[in-house]
């Protein structure tokens, strides 16, 4: 599976007035495309620190102390601010815990709907073009390394002619099915009203639904019965107005079934392949041949294949091949310079083992092999690759980065030492004379030079392990769904450059969504302020408004909490069906475990800053292995607890003073010694599923899930077994 | 309990609770009406907006009700005027309808509108004086509310001490050893201790600032706590925490909670009887067990069928019901009401469902 977002050992301290505190403590993880990773655990494990890591959006006293946050190219703990504008809402979306900090008071909610939908849409146009183009012009300059720039270069232009049709149609023919849907929902929703005496906005509905007739008839959604709907939706207004006065709606009636049964007959027709259509159109035939929609589909891709894209895609392969040989080559001699470099970074420039200070190293001799170094792997990196390799991208940053913190290492800890110093000195001497101090010397923090050392051969280390596994996997690598996989690229990149999103069209989808996440009455809500709407309406707002912007990743911080099941259930539902359709990534933080249940297809379990197990959805809840987790299972009642609830003794431990051992010793009555002493290590269940407790330790003593557990698991296989049964 | 099993402590008797004004009336709480027995923990569940914060706001009197009444041990608490009010200017326009056209002739009738207008005039007065008496008697004090959020209900600027005594204090009473003593008795009942007392809120975490909220309430003895979602801001761990200690004080205080929530799972496990609300109305009141076993309104079904499980199968497998009020009624004909359907079930719903509801309760 592709991996969406990589978090690597990511520590995360605090600055506060009594110490450093440690909330995120050695966290990874990574994210798939199309996947929902659940993060569970009390509040202070650091499961919101660690997405408003990856937001970018980290506290002013908080600390990064390592790790890596990589996303396509970049590593987003060490972009710059300006470069996360372009990722933040855009790319990476978040739903915050508290809905009133994410809406802007004085203006429409409507507007704020719409607006993110606009921008993202223009931001997305220019950015597709860039894309587009930038391909294009490394396909050409590969082409004419092999010796066909020119034919490529023709073949180019026609491929952007005739996706500016394939656009024009394509956008047409969604637009026109948007429309076709409102109406099935719409005038099946008008019968109803109608019948049930329901008034309300009832007139407003039917202009909006003789818009939205004329909408949907096109080529491909209502076309055979168009003239009968155009008629029907020309008449509607008035025929309900007399209706209205003369309380007799059979016409309305009559008007409504003819709208209905036309848009769930259109909805129902098989799609047509706008692409292949779309080369027809502007090469073979200029108008649409009156046949059926199969029958077009299997003419047009013929007729395409055989004139342009085999050749296309022929010409696109050798350009790939020479492609990734240069890159190849550019990693073998980057893995060369590497494993050169490698003993002596770790022995000469930086000192050895230890002993030499950062100021004995040689710095320039250092910068230059870096760049050296930077430079070898820029041309280890394939353009034509489409999903970017991460590590490789961020080499130099991180790199940077390490050096950065090893130079200044001394100087800071100096500076430190010295304020250190002299604030004790000043707290001793009013001590000392006898005046009660309300506040504390902050205690020195030093950065760790060897740490700080490893750091920089650590990262060469890693690209070296990283090149090698490129080059073992390159060597069975398959050109033709690479071709085909630029192919989709570029028609993805064309369809985004080419959609427009008007606003009226931002508007309807708005107030779809509105819909979608239980909003009632959303054209009359569309023009309201924030503060007309309750807590549980402005959560919903905002979840709509980060679902506007067609995020990659989509962070919810417990976006439900607050919302009573039947809502919670509806956007759950949203929120799948979403991350079905496009594909979307999902960090769904939360501490109710049947919403994780609902959601996850993985699940993390935090405590206190770490990651204590780690499963599938099934993993966790048939086959819990951590401590933690069984007190978390069984501290919730279900609806047939009748018994004392278990609840877990005792609070978090304060994480300025983190404990030597298992942090959940204290509260674990299943608790070893070794856990008050050492740490566990992750240990591996199954290929999925890992947990961090000493109880898997071969030596450790045999336990069994607790006994509540345990009659909650079978029970649940039991109905389990039941329902897949029922769906079989 | 024992034998007061069945002494009813609260009557809400057709609450209306009315926001805004002129065309776009709100109707929070409309024409609801239940009973509290002494002893029981009464829970209300529905989706927010629903009104089941308001319906125990307005039965502490933080809201001022638009008509209707709160009995809280026989004596009126609440008496809302405006119904009253409404239907005198209603009678007043008749009459003076009746005046333009042919006085003479429309006499009797007049007179009889007119006593009708003297009757109500009464019973305003007597609510009036109802609610002015509830205000100023010790009955107040015995509601007590506990809030949704543990951080926003509690003053950053006072001690615990201040806070849980500040009851005590607006009493009268003064001696500060007593104060003391009583203060550090219920820290302890509520799980925390003698030390906590000269802290201040922010010093402490969501399940423990929960627990001052609930000693602050309970300190004054009351006989009734209106709890208004006290474990949706908790964290898991420990609402398991919070909702044992409450089950404790239920059992040695003898205290009647109303329970609010929307996390159905709880409500189950805690409440003898539950309320479903919905868009201010009441719609469906039944024992717990009964009502999980056998839903009969669709939005109790609806609601049902969204609680989420533990279970990552059955949350794959699961079917919601939807509950659309416009599909599921039939309401153009009659107005629903409240009618029993079996022994201690209440459902809103019109004669014809009644009939329904009754012959499906009656199959199971």
């Amino acid at each position: 599976m592709e991996s969406k977002l990589k978090v690597q050992n990511l520590v995360i301290s605090f600055r506060t007035a009594s110490g450093k505190l440690q909330a995120v403590r050695d966290v990874s993880f990574d994210l798939y495309k199309g996947e929902t990773l659940a993060i569970v655990g009390e509040s202070g494990s650091g499961k919101s620190v660690t997405s408003r890591a990856i937001m970018g959006i980290l506290a002013n006293n908080a600390i990064v102390e390592g790790g890596k946050i990589l996303y396509g190219d970049k590593d987003l703990l060490k972009i710059s601010e300006e470069e996360f504008h372009r990722l933040r809402g855009d790319k990476i979306a978040m739903v915050f815990q508290d809905p009133l900090s994410s809406l802007n008071p004085i203006m429409r909610v409507g507007k704020q709907l719409t607006e993110a939908m606009i921008l993202k849409n223009k931001a997305s146009r220019r950015e597709s073009k860039a894309n587009m183009k930038e391909m294009f012009d490394n396909l050409e300059k590969y082409m004419a390394a092999v010796g066909e720039g020119n034919s490529i270069h023709a073949d180019i232009e026609k491929f952007k002619k005739f996706e500016e049709k394939h656009c024009e149609l394509e956008s047409a023919y969604q637009n026109a099915k948007i429309c076709a849907q409102e109406v099935a929902s719409l005038s099946q929703n008008l019968m109803l009203r109608i019948q049930k005496n329901s008034w309300q906005g009832v007139s407003a509905d039917v202009k909006e639904l003789s818009r939205a007739a004329k909408g949907a008839c096109s080529r491909f959604v209502i076309c055979k019965e168009e003239a009968e709907v155009r008629k029907a939706a020309d008449e509607l207004p008035g025929t309900y107005q007399i209706g209205r006065k003369e309380k007799e709606f059979k016409k309305v009636f009559e008007l409504l079934t003819i709208m209905r049964n036309a848009a769930q007959d259109a909805l129902k027709f098989e799609e047509p392949n706008m692409f292949a259509l779309g080369y027809y159109l502007t090469f073979v035939d200029g108008s649409i041949p009156e046949k059926p929609v199969s029958e077009i589909n299997r003419m047009a891709s013929e007729k395409m294949n055989a004139d342009f894209l085999d050749g296309f895609l022929k010409k696109i392969e050798k350009a790939v091949r020479y492609s990734a040989g240069q890159a190849d080559q550019g990693r073998k001699d980057a893995l060369a310079i590497f494993e050169e470099k490698l003993p002596l970074f770790k022995e000469k420039l930086l000192g050895g083992e230890s002993g030499k200070t950062e100021a004995e190293v040689p710095k320039d001799l250092i910068k230059k092999e870096t760049d050296a170094m930077k430079a070898a792997v820029l041309k280890g990196i394939d353009p034509l690759e489409v999903e970017l390799d991460s590590i490789m991208h961020t080499f130099g940053t991180s790199m940077d980065y390490a050096l950065d913190l090893f130079f200044t290492a001394g100087p800071r800890n100096a500076a430190e030492k010295k304020r250190y110093e002299t604030q004790l000195a000043k707290y001793n001497k009013m001590k000392e004379s006898g005046k009660e101090l309300a506040w504390e010397v902050v205690p020195a923090s030093y950065i760790d030079v060897d740490a700080a050392r490893e750091g920089v051969t650590d990262i060469i280390a890693e690209m070296i392990a990283h090149l090698k596994a490129k080059l073992a996997q390159n060597e069975q690598a398959d050109f033709g769904a690479r071709t085909a996989e630029i192919v989709e690229y570029l028609k993805q990149c064309a369809a985004e450059s080419a959609y427009k999103v008007s606003r009226q069209v931002a508007k309807e989808k708005a107030i779809k969504l509105m819909e979608g996440v239980g909003i009632d009455e959303p054209r009359r809500r569309f023009y309201q302020y924030p503060f007309e709407f309750s807590g549980g309406m402005r959560q919903r707002v905002v979840i709509a408004i980060a679902l506007t912007a067609d995020p990659d990743v989509l962070i919810c911080d417990e976006p439900t909490t607050a919302l009573d099941v039947t809502i919670q259930a509806q956007i759950l539902e949203l929120i799948n069906n979403l991350k079905k359709e496009r594909n979307l990534s999902v960090i769904f933080i939360t501490h109710d475990l049947g919403v994780v249940a609902n959601m996850a297809d993985r699940v993390a379990v935090m405590y206190a800053g770490k990651i204590v197990e780690t499963g599938t959805a099934e993993d966790i809840f048939y086959r819990p292995a951590h401590p933690y987790t069984w007190a978390l299972l069984s501290s919730v009642p279900d609806l047939d607890t009748k018994d004392k609830l278990e609840s877990i003794p005792g609070t978090p431990p304060n994480m300025i003073y983190p404990p030597v051992g298992d942090a959940f010793a204290d509260r674990n009555k299943y608790a070893l010694e070794i856990d008050f002493e050492k740490q566990p290590p992750m240990f591996q269940i199954s290929e999925t599923h890992y947990a961090a407790t000493w109880l898997l330790h071969p030596n450790a003593p045999k336990l069994e899930v607790p006994a509540i557990i345990q009659a909650r698991i079978e029970k649940m296989r039991k109905n389990g077994k039941g329902d897949t049964d029922g769906q079989e | 309990m024992g034998k007061n099993e069945n002494e009813v402590i609260l009557k809400v008797d057709h609450l209306c609770m009315y926001f805004g004004k002129g065309n776009y009336v709100k109707k929070a709480v409309n024409d609801v009406s239940f009973d509290i027995k002494k002893g029981e923990v009464f829970g209300l569940v529905g989706e927010s907006g629903c009104g089941k914060t308001t319906t125990g706001r307005t039965i502490i009197r933080l809201y001022d009700a638009t008509s209707g009444s709160v009995y809280f041990k026989g004596q009126r608490i609440v008496a809302g005027t405006k119904s009253y009010k409404d239907e005198i200017k209603k009678i007043r326009a008749e009459i003076k309808k009746l005046n333009q056209n042919q006085p003479s002739g429309y006499a009797e009738e007049i007179k009889k509108k007119e006593a009708r207008i003297e009757e109500l005039r009464k019973e305003i007065k007597s609510a009036i004086s109802d609610h002015k008496k509830a205000g100023g008697s010790k009955l107040a004090t015995n509601i007590q509310m506990i809030y949704q959020d543990p951080v926003a209900s509690l003053d950053p600027r006072m001690t615990v001490r201040e806070i849980i005594a500040e009851g005590l204090v607006i009493q009268g009473i003064k001696d500060k050893k007593l104060i003391n003593e009583k203060v550090y008795e219920i820290l302890e009942t509520v799980g925390l201790v003698r030390e906590h007392a000269d802290r201040y809120p922010h010093e402490f975490s969501g399940g423990q600032r929960q627990r001052i909220g609930i000693a602050r309430s309970i300190i004054m003895q009351p006989e009734m706590i209106i709890a208004d979602e006290p474990i949706s801001a908790l964290d898991v761990s420990i609402r398991a925490q919070v909702i044992n200690l409450l089950n404790d004080l239920r059992n040695t205080m003898g205290l009647t909670i109303m329970f609010i929530a929307h996390d159905l799972s709880v409500v189950k496990y805690f409440s003898d009887r539950i309320g479903v609300m919905y868009f201010g109305n009441l719609v469906e009141l039944a024992t717990s067990d009964e009502l999980f076993a056998y839903p009969l309104h669709p939005y109790t079904k609806s609601l049902l069928s969204a609680i989420p499980l533990p279970d990552p199968q059955a949350e794959k497998g699961r079917k919601r019901v939807r509950y659309n009020p416009l599909e599921d009624h039939e309401f153009s004909e009659e107005e629903p009401t409240l009618r029993e359907v079996s022994e201690g079930h209440f459902v809103r719903c019109t004669q014809k469902e009644f009939e329904k509801y009754q012959e499906i309760r009656n199959a199971k």
